[in-house]
């Protein structure tokens, strides 16, 4: 009985998403004289509750110039809009607001698409050692963090106070490539006080009280080792190449499509991208603080959970990442 | 019936092993870790902390660490010792100037006690980059065959490629399979 029960939802689920749901569509267009975009648009405040809808209608439907609607190329969005709204039979003059709208959305839609290709062609560029411009960044970097302390040589111990692996940053940016010197570059430059803070922070000793019945019990020596091993905070270029990994993935999963939707008025730059970043860095370094990890050895650990609460956050249509810009900064969608 | 017990434990046993995956930073271990899993070797980001996978192969199941190489972790190293039936040394063999700190680090874990029973597995890695040395030059820079107190093998390989990783862990399970499970 059970299993047939089963059976019976999943072969009606089948029948809904094969005829049911278009019939259904077909009905409500005829009872309110709207086309499914119209009610999506008049339903649906702006921003990430209407794009992501608009988005999911476009690319499921069965019409060819809206499937491809998605794909579009930005400068033909003005065309495919046209295009649509005469598919739709919509008289622009009588509904002047849904033709930009509709704009705006699709240009949040093939704009983060967009976004996605220009990161990803960043993160395949390697960090090249005879390439003058990405030398400059990487010194330009240094000047942010510490502006007080003049670098000693191109290839100098000095890399480590602001948390590379080694003596040579080069061969830290690896899979993350330009996207990773790019990022930490715009958070020392545009975010400068909240970056200078997060080094600051990461470069202080962990020192955990231990307690004094425990202290009794170790030798002076022993003490001091533990002392020693606690005093490790984390580096900072590494967790926030790390972190531009963790900001990666969200970007191409599409789990940022809320809070890109949300923040940018029309198309998603890069700078939102990097806007974003700053913002994870900052609530890494709280979750982190909050998490109280015993040492670094927890990282990954650590880093699986943000990146789940983030995951979590950005499930909800009206989340946005970044209420620490100012709303000038984002131009914050207003139609 | 206590017979057939024996025999169905022996055979349902698992054949678990341990193995800990240590080199300098940048040498290429988290690579060859998710290379030999068969996943993207495209987005790898430097390890702060440890990775650890659990895979199974050729029958055995395999508990791979993996440890970040960054100076200021070499300390946690010591942690991850404890029963540790295989170590896999990576060395980036394009990387001359470190070639005598990844000498040092080596015998300076060659002493540890508790790794005393550990098959020694070194990799050369990053064989495909032009500038790399040969897996003999490695060999002798790392002044190996002075080692008598590990069973080693150096084998040469490129984790981006995946060339010989297979053969070098198959040489390890055998070495170790050899000295744990006889008894079975």
């Amino acid at each position: 009985m059970k299993h047939f029960l089963r059976v019976l939802t999943q072969f009606f689920v089948f029948l809904y998403c094969k005829c049911l749901w278009r019939t259904l569509k077909f009905v409500i267009r005829k009872v309110t004289g709207r086309c499914e975009l119209q009610r999506i648009c008049y339903n649906n405040k702006p921003g990430a509750r209407r794009t992501l809808k608009i988005e999911s209608s476009l690319r499921f439907s069965k019409n060819e110039l809206l499937q491809s609607a998605v794909s579009a190329h930005p400068d033909s969005v003005e065309k495919t809009i046209d295009d649509i709204m005469t598919l739709k039979k919509i008289n622009p003059d009588t509904n002047p607001q849904l033709g930009i709208s509709l704009q705006a959305s699709l240009f949040q839609i093939v704009g983060y698409r967009n976004l996605v290709l220009e990161v990803e062609k960043l993160r395949r560029e390697p960090y090249d050692c005879e390439n003058a411009e990405h030398e400059e960044m990487l010194l330009k970097l240094w000047k942010a963090l510490r502006p007080e302390t003049p670098l000693t040589g191109r290839i100098s111990k000095q890399w480590c106070e602001i948390g590379f692996q080694g003596s040579d940053p080069k061969t830290d940016f690896r899979g993350m490539g330009l996207l990773g010197l790019h990022n930490l570059l715009y958070f020392a430059e545009h975010d400068k006080a909240a970056a200078l803070q997060v080094l600051h922070d990461s470069l202080q000793p962990k020192h955990r009280p231990i307690s004094l019945g425990t202290t009794s019990k170790l030798s002076k020596a022993e003490w001091e080792k533990k002392k020693f091993d606690k005093a490790i905070g984390y580096s900072f270029a590494i967790v926030g190449i790390n972190i531009t990994d963790l900001a990666y993935a969200l970007l191409v999963s599409g789990a940022l499509k809320t809070h890109l939707y949300n923040v940018a008025p029309e198309m998603p730059s890069l700078a939102h991208f990097q806007q974003t970043f700053c913002y994870l860095m900052q609530e890494f370094h709280k979750f982190w603080t909050e998490e109280d990890p015993s040492d670094i050895m927890e990282f990954n650990h650590v880093r699986a959970k943000f990146h789940k609460r983030v995951l979590k956050q950005l499930k909800n249509p009206n989340m946005t990442l970044c209420p620490h810009f100012a709303a000038s900064d984002l131009h914050l969608v207003n139609l | 019936m206590g017979l057939l017990t024996i025999l169905k434990k022996m055979k349902h046993k698992e054949r678990e092993m341990r193995l800990l995956m240590l080199g300098l930073d940048n040498a290429g271990k988290t690579t060859i870790l998710k290379k030999f899993n068969g996943e993207d070797v495209s987005t790898i980001s430097p390890t702060l902390g440890f990775n650890i996978k659990t895979l199974e192969h050729r029958g055995f199941k395999l508990n791979i660490w993996d440890v970040g190489g960054q100076k200021s972790l070499r300390s946690y190293w010591r942690n991850y010792f404890e029963s540790t039936d295989g170590l896999v040394w990576v060395v980036d063999s394009a990387d001359r100037l470190r070639l005598e700190d990844c000498r040092q680090e080596l015998s300076a874990l060659l002493l540890e006690e508790r790794l005393a029973g550990a098959t020694l597995l070194v990799f050369a890695n990053k064989q495909d980059l032009p500038g790399a040395l040969s897996k003999d030059a490695i060999r002798e820079a790392m002044a190996l065959d002075s080692i008598k107190t590990h069973h080693w093998c150096i084998i040469g390989c490129s984790a981006v490629t995946g060339e010989n990783l297979l053969p070098g862990v198959d040489w390890l399970l055998d070495d170790i399979a050899a000295r744990i499970f006889t008894a079975d």
